[in-house]
C-alpha cells in the first residue's frame, strides 16, 4: 500500500481563551450548596416518614387483629362429671363399632344425660352453661373408649357462647355472675379450639369453624389462578409480540385498561348474568366465584405482563433472532423468562385483590349460610372475606372474636400466597 | 478477486422506513473468502444495509426492502426462503455487545442447541470450546463457563457474541461496528480474530474507524446519504479514491 490518505488526529489542543476561573466560595455559591443539602435531607426525611407511617399502620392493624382475634382460636371448657354407668344408656358395644354409633348414642338420649349432669353439678341453669355441641365431645370420647359407658367420668366440655365471652372478659351481667361463681371452683379452663380450624359455619359461635371458608377460598383462588394466569400471560405475549398495531389492537388495549378499573361488583353482576343465568352453573360454587374473579384478575395480569415484556431489552431479541431463533423460540426462551418476575408481581397484586374480594361473590350467591366445607368445585361454598362479612353482621357477641380470628386466617392465607409468589419470582429473577 | 461466484450479491437494493428512503439503489457483492468493510458518516444507512443481508429488517414494521439479494444464488427474500435458517447461515454481531443473561456456556450453546447441531453433551462441549477458542476468549473463561455472560467486560462480551455467532457455523458473518465500545487492546484482539476467521467465512463489517477498515478488509464500500458512492479494493479506496466525496471522508475533511 502506498501512502495512506487516512487522516491523522489533530495535534495538541487549541489555545484556550482567557477566562475568569469560577469562584466556588462566594456566599451565593455556598447558599446554593446549603439549599441543595437541605433539599436532599428534606426528601429523605419525607420518604422515611412515609415508610414509618405505613409500617406503623400495618403494625397497628396486625396487633389489634391479633389481640382481638387470638381468643377466637381458643375455647373455654368446664369440667363436668357424667355418670354414664348410672345413666344406663341403651347402647350395646356392637352398636358402637359401626357407622351407626352416632345415631345410636343420640337415640339413647346422650344429650339429655350430659345436660342433666351439668345441672346437677352447677345448679338449676347448669345446662345453659354448656355449648349446644358439648355432648358431641362426650360422644366422641365414648366412641374412642366404650368402657366409659359403665362408669363415672369427668369431661372438659365447651361452654356456651355467653359464658365463653364472659370468661374471656367482656360478657353480659348474668354470664359474668356465673363465671364469677365458677371460677373459684377451678372448673373453667381454656384450650385450643380445634373445631375452629376444621369445621364450617354454624349458628352457634362456639361451634363455628374457618375451614369451610378457607377451603372455599382455596378452591376459588385455584380456579382464578388457573384461568387468569395462562390467559393473561398469553394475551400479554400476543399483544406485545404478535399483534399488529392498528385500530383494533388500540381498542383492545383501551378496553383492557378500562376493565382493570371497573368496580368489582360489576364483575359480580356479569358473573350472575353469564355463568349462572346463561350457562346455568350452580349458585355459590367455587367454580363460579373463580370464573368471576378470573375476569377481574386477568386485566391486571395482562397490563403487568405487557409492561414486563416491553421492558425486555430489544437487543436480547436481536441476539436471539441473530443466531436463528424462531419468533416463538425468542418468546419462550428469552422474553418470557426475563419478563416472568414482572408478570409474577402483577399476578401477586391481582390475586391478592381477588382473595380479598367480597362484593362480586355476594352477587353469585356465596353469601349463603353453608354449614359444611365444600368437597369440590361445584359444591356450595363461601370464602374468607364473605365469611368475615357475614360474621361481623351477627348480633351474638360470640362472633366478635371469631370475626377477628377469621381475619387472621385471611391474612395468613394472603401471606402464604404472596410468600410463594415472591419465592418464585426470586427464583426466576435474572441477574444482569 | 477470485473466479468463484460471490457468496452474497445485492443488486439495486432500496430500503424505506415508512416513506423515508434509507438506502437507495445499492449493489454490492461479497466473495467467499474476503472481508468487506462498510464505511460512511453516521446515519448514511450502513446498519440498514447490513441488516437487509440477513433479513433482520423484517422485525422493523415500517421497513420495506426492494431489490434482489442472493445467498449462493438463492433469493433470500423469496417466499420459499426460511428466515430462521437464513439467519443461522448469515450470522450477526451487533454494535453493542448483547450476551444473553445466561451462563457463558449457555450463550454459546444456545444456537447449536436450537438447530440440533450437537448430538451429545460432549459434542456440545466441543462446539463451545472451539467457538470460544476461535473467538480468542477460551483462555480467559475456561474456568468460569457457568458465570453469567453479562458479568464479562465489554470486550469479552463482544468476543462472546462473536463466539455465539460462529458456534452455529454460519457461512457469512455480519458485524455492525463490533469494536465501537472497545478499548484498543480488545479492538486489536477482534481485528486479529477477523484475520483468522477470514477464508472460513465471508465477512461484512461496518466501522467508523478508517484504520480498522484499512487493516482488516480486502474491499471497502463507502456509503453516503443512503447511496453507495464507491466500492472497490481497500488499497485503492484508501490511497487513490476515484470520488472526491470518498477522499474528503477518509481524510477527515468531510462535513
Ligand atoms: N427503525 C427505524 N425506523 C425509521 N428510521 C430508521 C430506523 N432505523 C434507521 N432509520 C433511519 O435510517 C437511516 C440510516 O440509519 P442506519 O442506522 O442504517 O445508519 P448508520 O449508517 O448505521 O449510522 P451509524 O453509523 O450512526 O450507526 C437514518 O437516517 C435513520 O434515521
Ligand atoms: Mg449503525
Amino acid at each position: 500500500m502506498s501512502k495512506s490518505l487516512v487522516a491523522q488526529l489533530p495535534t495538541g489542543p487549541a489555545e484556550p481563551a482567557q477566562r475568569v476561573p469560577t469562584d466556588w466560595t462566594t456566599g451565593a455559591m455556598q447558599g446554593r450548596i446549603r439549599r441543595r443539602y437541605a433539599a436532599e435531607r428534606r426528601f429523605r426525611l419525607m420518604g422515611l416518614a412515609a415508610v414509618t407511617l405505613s409500617a406503623g399502620f400495618l403494625a397497628f392493624l396486625l396487633a389489634t387483629m391479633l389481640w382481638q382475634g387470638i381468643g377466637g382460636f381458643t375455647e373455654t371448657r368446664v369440667t363436668v362429671p357424667v355418670d354414664l354407668g348410672a345413666a344406663k344408656l341403651a347402647v350395646t358395644p356392637a352398636q358402637l363399632d359401626g357407622r351407626g354409633a352416632d345415631l345410636a348414642l343420640a337415640g339413647a338420649g346422650l344429650e339429655g344425660i350430659v345436660d342433666t349432669s351439668a345441672s346437677r353439678a352447677y345448679g338449676k341453669d347448669g345446662d345453659n352453661l354448656l355449648s349446644g355441641g358439648a355432648w358431641l365431645t362426650v360422644r366422641e370420647a365414648i366412641k374412642a373408649d366404650p368402657s366409659l359407658l359403665t362408669r363415672r367420668a369427668t369431661f372438659d366440655l365447651p361452654v356456651a357462647s355467653p359464658i365463653d365471652v364472659a370468661y374471656k372478659g367482656k360478657g353480659a351481667p348474668e354470664a359474668e355472675a356465673m363465671v364469677a361463681r365458677l371460677t373459684p371452683r377451678g372448673v373453667l379452663s381454656r384450650s385450643l379450639n380445634t373445631g375452629f380450624l376444621d369445621s364450617a359455619d354454624s349458628t352457634d359461635p362456639t361451634r363455628v369453624g374457618i375451614w369451610g371458608a378457607f377451603k372455599g377460598s382455596l378452591l376459588t383462588m385455584l380456579v382464578t389462578l388457573l384461568l387468569a394466569f395462562p390467559i393473561g400471560v398469553l394475551s400479554a405475549l400476543y399483544l406485545e409480540e404478535y399483534a399488529p398495531r392498528n385500530r383494533w389492537t388500540d381498542i383492545i388495549e383501551v378496553s383492557i385498561n378500562n376493565l382493570a378499573a371497573v368496580p368489582s361488583i360489576i364483575f359480580g353482576l356479569l358473573g350472575l348474568a353469564v355463568f349462572l343465568g346463561t350457562f346455568g352453573l350452580p349458585r355459590s360454587a367455587p367454580i363460579v366465584g373463580g370464573l368471576t374473579l378470573a375476569l377481574m384478575t386477568m386485566p391486571v395480569i395482562v397490563i403487568a405482563g405487557r409492561n414486563a415484556i416491553k421492558a425486555v431489552p430489544p437487543s436480547i431479541r436481536d441476539a436471539a433472532l441473530g443466531v436463528g431463533a424462531s419468533p416463538i423460540q425468542v418468546v419462550f426462551h428469552h422474553v418470557l423468562p426475563l419478563a416472568l418476575p414482572g408478570i409474577l408481581t402483577g399476578t401477586i397484586i391481582g390475586m391478592a385483590r381477588a382473595l380479598g374480594e367480597t362484593a362480586p361473590l355476594l352477587l353469585i350467591g356465596m353469601r349463603a349460610f353453608i354449614a359444611a366445607p365444600p368437597r369440590g368445585l361445584t359444591d356450595p361454598a363461601t370464602v374468607l372475606p364473605v365469611q368475615i362479612f357475614l360474621w361481623s353482621d351477627q348480633v351474638d357477641r360470640g362472633f366478635v372474636e371469631k370475626t377477628s380470628a377469621a381475619i387472621i386466617a385471611l391474612l395468613v392465607f394472603l401471606l402464604a400466597m404472596n410468600g410463594l409468589a415472591i419465592y418464585l419470582r426470586n427464583r426466576f429473577e435474572t441477574r444482569w | 478477486m477470485s473466479n468463484t461466484p460471490p457468496k452474497m450479491t445485492a443488486s439495486h437494493v432500496t430500503v424505506h422506513y415508512g416513506t423515508k428512503r434509507a438506502i437507495d439503489d445499492v449493489s454490492i457483492d461479497i466473495d467467499q473468502d474476503e472481508v468487506v468493510a462498510f464505511i460512511g458518516p453516521s446515519g448514511c444507512g450502513k446498519s440498514t444495509f447490513l441488516r437487509t443481508l440477513n433479513r433482520m429488517n423484517d422485525t422493523v414494521a415500517s421497513a420495506r426492502v426492494e431489490g434482489d439479494i442472493r445467498l449462493d444464488g438463492h433469493d433470500i427474500y423469496a417466499p420459499d426462503m426460511d428466515v430462521v435458517q437464513l439467519r443461522a447461515r448469515v450470522g450477526m454481531v451487533f454494535q453493542k455487545p448483547n450476551p444473553f443473561p445466561k451462563s457463558i456456556y449457555e450463550n454459546v450453546a444456545y444456537g447449536p442447541r436450537i438447530h440440533g447441531l450437537a448430538q451429545s453433551k460432549s459434542d456440545m462441549d466441543g462446539i463451545v470450546e472451539r467457538s470460544l477458542t476461535r473467538a480468542g476468549l477460551w483462555a480467559e473463561v475456561k474456568d468460569r463457563l457457568s458465570d453469567s455472560g453479562t458479568a464479562l467486560s465489554g470486550g469479552q462480551q463482544q468476543r462472546l457474541c462473536i463466539a455465539r455467532a460462529i458456534a452455529v457455523d454460519p457461512e457469512v458473518i455480519l458485524m455492525d461496528e463490533p469494536c465501537s465500545a472497545l478499548d484498543p487492546i480488545a479492538t486489536a484482539k477482534i481485528e486479529e480474530l477477523i484475520h483468522e476467521l477470514r477464508g472460513r467465512y465471508a465477512i461484512a463489517i461496518v466501522t467508523h474507524n478508517m484504520q480498522q477498515a484499512a487493516r482488516v478488509s480486502q474491499r471497502t464500500a463507502f456509503f453516503h446519504l443512503g447511496t453507495l458512492v464507491e466500492f472497490g479494493r481497500t488499497s485503492d479506496i484508501f490511497t487513490n479514491p476515484r470520488q472526491e466525496r470518498t477522499k474528503d471522508y477518509i481524510t477527515g475533511r468531510y462535513g
